[in-house]
């Protein structure tokens, strides 16, 4: 696991890594069937996020505040706001279409 | 502006080499990443996955670069994704956040299952100088390079981490079944195979930490 920009936050950092990854492997094999309804996979994500919530929440927010605090202090904060304004995720790049419904 | 592509497929399922690419830093092939981190995780309705991480990584300039333009050799990244589990795609894009009128890299990485089960991977970027001094062009051809012989290291990268994913779930045989979200789990592990608790988790980066130059 990469190290936090600021090394204070680092062993919050590892621990949410650990928490996320594990959350994360069971992510990206839905237990669920491919010819789901829409209803069906709205209720799973709910599930998914809420499983997140219970699991990861506490060491997820302790670790945001502190990265978000060393970004202040260093002064970084209108770079990221400044990039993520142009973020290109808002529209799938020409060609591709996406298979889940966008929000 | 310089264009360029490239496809690649790899023989593992979506799923893997998915979390091979989160899991990606730090690796041996990418000893220029200083630090990572997540600056926003969020989960749409629709059960997709957004993130964007901060990565801080160190580059090296060119001999010829102007003295005093870039007063550092490190540079922040900002890395935006998403992923669909149901639709079995990634996508990611990743762009420098500074000394962007020297040179915008704007890199994108497409992961997608197709019909075999392997999964095909994309990556295009878009380098783009507006330096000016006659120098745009010399710039824009040095980070093609750059980029042409980073896209081999960073596969190598994500290679070499599937490797290491695959070996902890063989290990585990008898624990948890293959693809279930039990490794990285230290506690879960314990209550599942004979394994000490924490060992797939810690072998799994001691190995990282071992071949890290």
């Amino acid at each position: 696991m990469a190290d936090s920009l600021s090394p204070e936050c680092t062993p919050l950092k590892h621990k949410y890594d650990s928490c996320f990854n594990e959350w994360f492997e069971g992510y990206l094999e839905p237990a669920i069937a491919a010819s789901a309804t829409q209803p069906e996979r709205e209720a799973y994500s709910r599930q998914k996020a809420a499983e997140f919530e219970t699991k990861c929440g506490k060491i997820w927010k302790e670790y945001k505040t502190c990265v978000h605090d060393s970004l202040k202090q260093k002064g970084l904060d209108p770079l990221i706001q400044q990039a993520r304004e142009e973020n290109p995720l808002k529209e799938p790049p020409a060609g591709q279409s996406t298979p889940s419904d966008r929000v | 502006m310089k264009f360029y592509t490239q496809s690649f497929i790899y023989d593992d399922p979506w799923s893997i080499v998915s979390l091979a690419y989160f899991l990606r830093y730090p690796n041996p092939y990418a000893s220029h990443i200083i630090s990572c981190d997540v600056i926003s995780r969020t989960q749409t309705p629709s059960g997709t996955l957004l993130t964007t991480r901060l990565i801080l990584k160190r580059g090296a300039l060119p001999r010829w670069a102007p003295k005093g333009i870039i007063s550092r050799s490190e540079s922040w990244v900002v890395e935006e994704s998403e992923v669909d589990p149901m639709g079995r795609t990634v996508r990611c894009t990743t762009k420098n956040l500074e000394f962007t009128k020297v040179m915008q890299v704007e890199e994108s990485v497409f992961l997608h299952q197709n019909d075999e089960g392997k999964t095909m991977q994309i990556s295009e970027a878009r380098i783009r100088s507006r330096f000016g001094w006659g120098l745009t062009k010399r710039i824009e051809t040095f980070g093609m390079n750059r980029f042409k012989t980073h896209v081999q290291r960073s596969r190598d990268g994500i290679s070499l981490i599937l490797g290491m994913l695959r070996q902890s779930r063989l290990q585990t045989l008898g624990g948890p079944a293959p693809y279930s979200p039990m490794y990285f789990a230290p506690g879960k592990i314990r209550a599942k195979c004979s394994n000490p608790p924490s060992r797939i988790n810690s072998r799994y980066y001691a190995e990282v930490r071992r071949m890290w130059p």
